[in-house]
């Protein structure tokens, strides 16, 4: 009996499973949920409002959030005659999928047995997923076969020439820094109060912008606004996929906080990742976790504070700004390279 | 002639540093009200807006007063006040007679008070509330003897009063209001 329980444990805690399952999946599930309730608490407070209230008023309305879920889970999945079925179908599908997949090319633990794969060119390789998940939005508003949804589509399509590249050479600026496209060494060299939000702020700003940008977060909340476009590329969506299509943003966006709470806030750091399971893997993802829920949690807020850019404001300030920011957080990096400050 | 299309260019404001200086202000506004947060969202069965006398509410037959003149419901712009005809016993004398009283049909009336006001021995009144709630249409046309009667107010008897003051910072304000008896 024990040979069996141990056997499920084996499997469970093989690193590539649990990462992509525990980490990548269930957990980032469990903090989306969380952050739809902050959200929306937030920005009824900061509005003067009360916001969600009358499902669990003991809990201030965490209830409310499952609520919806369920009304999620038992609505109609409307196909319409017109879409392209297929495309229709996989394309939700497929974006959800490659959000969480770059979770496996992130290190929790710096103990090479806890690695799902090789590690040594992991930051280019979860960049290079991260940016393959928008290619399927664009493709889920073409096959839904509505105005609307190539619309957004399109405004989608606009925003990654905006965002794709401010994001990578910001997160490539930390590989800049430390002459290394391992993640494991880019945390390591962050040891003390060296991590890179300090050492290179002005990378930080750019990917956080870029991550905002990305996962249509508030002031750039372009693709899918309602006043404009109803749902942007995911008009046609009914039910659960629905659901999914809009939590498939949130779990990319809970993947890109991961992404900057490894490269620019110092992973597990101030832990020593020690011996065994636990101490060596679990706590040191938990951190990382932390500092990632923290991020979602900033992100959030700016929902309460800001309108929308219009779209050619969003792509003004992401190729005047953003885009010469990064470039300077690159040089940032370089120049810190060669003094060896690292 | 048709009209000469301009090609017009909105001039922008301010550069990189004034806007950047706007967002740190718009953020440093939103912390403030994150950890401060002065709602003013009304929770309405456990709350309600105490209104003013004078407020148009519900309509009340104070019966002894009324003279039976029918200006009510000769003036209600709706046709909800009418009248009917109801055998009346006078006090002094013991002879009964057919008088015209007035009733109100909710279902009509817009509460615009001219019966009110056009009633010349005060024999109307309004409460000063409108959230009244009744189960049928049917119950909505009162007769008589519910027309004396002040509707039943749910929220006076669920929620606590409040009212809304306009303050120079904050605009709306929501305060609650001290029922007697309780300690400022």
């Amino acid at each position: 009996m024990s040979g069996i329980l141990d056997a499920i444990i084996k499997i469970i805690t093989w690193p590539p499973l649990w990462q992509l399952v525990v980490l990548g999946l269930l957990i980032p599930l469990g903090v989306v949920v969380f952050i739809l309730w902050f959200e929306r608490k937030t920005a009824a407070r900061v509005q003067r409002r009360i916001g969600p209230y009358h499902v669990s008023p003991k809990i201030a309305g965490g209830l409310q959030l499952i609520a919806d879920l369920m009304r999620y889970m038992f609505q109609e999945v409307i196909i319409p005659k017109t879409v392209d079925k297929f495309p229709f179908i996989v394309a939700p599908l497929a974006a959800l999928i490659l959000s969480i997949v770059p979770v496996v090319a992130i290190p929790f633990t710096s103990i090479e047995a806890y690695f799902p794969i090789d590690m040594s060119y992991s930051l280019i390789i979860s960049l290079a997923l991260l940016t393959l998940s928008p290619l399927f939005i664009i493709l889920s508003g073409w096959a839904s076969n509505n105005k609307f949804s190539v619309i957004g589509g399109m405004r989608e399509a606009y925003l990654i020439t905006a965002y794709e590249l401010v994001a990578v050479l910001a997160f490539l600026s930390a590989g800049a820094i430390t002459g290394s496209f391992n993640l494991v060494d880019i945390v390591e060299a962050q040891s003390g109060v060296k991590w890179f939000i300090i050492l290179n702020p002005l990378a930080f700003a750019a990917a956080f912008i870029g991550v905002l940008l990305s996962t249509s977060g508030f002031p750039f909340e372009i693709a899918e606004s309602e006043h404009e476009v109803v749902a942007g590329a995911f008009t046609e969506y009914s039910g659960l996929v629905y659901g999914m299509n809009m939590g498939a943003a949130y779990l990319k966006r809970m993947i890109f906080s991961i992404m900057i709470a490894v490269v620019f806030l110092g992973g597990w750091q101030p832990y020593t990742p020690g011996e065994g399971f636990i101490a060596g893997y679990l706590v040191p993802s938990i951190v990382i976790l932390i500092k990632a829920t923290v991020l979602m949690m900033i992100f959030s807020f700016f929902r309460a504070v800001y309108g929308r850019y219009r779209l050619d404001q969003a792509l003004d300030i992401a190729w005047k700004i953003l885009f010469p920011l990064a470039v300077l957080g690159f040089g940032l990096g370089l120049l810190e390279a060669y003094l060896g400050i690292i | 002639m048709p009209a000469k299309p301009v090609s017009k260019q909105v001039p922008s404001r301010g550069g990189i540093f004034s806007k950047f200086k706007g967002n740190i202000e718009a953020i440093a506004i939103g912390v403030k009200f994150f950890f401060n947060p002065q709602r003013f969202t009304l929770i309405y069965p456990k709350e309600y807006i105490k209104l003013k006398e004078g407020y148009r509410g519900f309509i009340v037959l104070r019966k002894d007063k009324c003279i039976n003149c029918g200006s009510c419901a000769r003036i209600c712009p709706a046709a909800a006040m009418r009248l009917i005809r109801l055998p009346f016993t006078d006090p002094k004398t013991g002879k009964t007679r057919m008088k015209l009283w007035p009733v109100i049909n909710y279902n009509r009336c817009i509460f615009c008070g001219y019966c009110v006001d056009v009633c010349p021995t005060e024999a109307l009144y309004h409460v000063p509330y409108h959230d009244v709630v009744y189960e049928t249409m049917d119950v909505m046309d009162l007769d008589l003897e519910e027309f004396q009667k002040e509707p039943e107010w749910d929220a006076e008897k669920l929620g606590l009063p409040v009212k809304y003051v306009v303050d120079e910072k904050m605009g709306l304000v929501k305060v609650r209001i001290k029922e007697e008896g309780e300690k400022q």
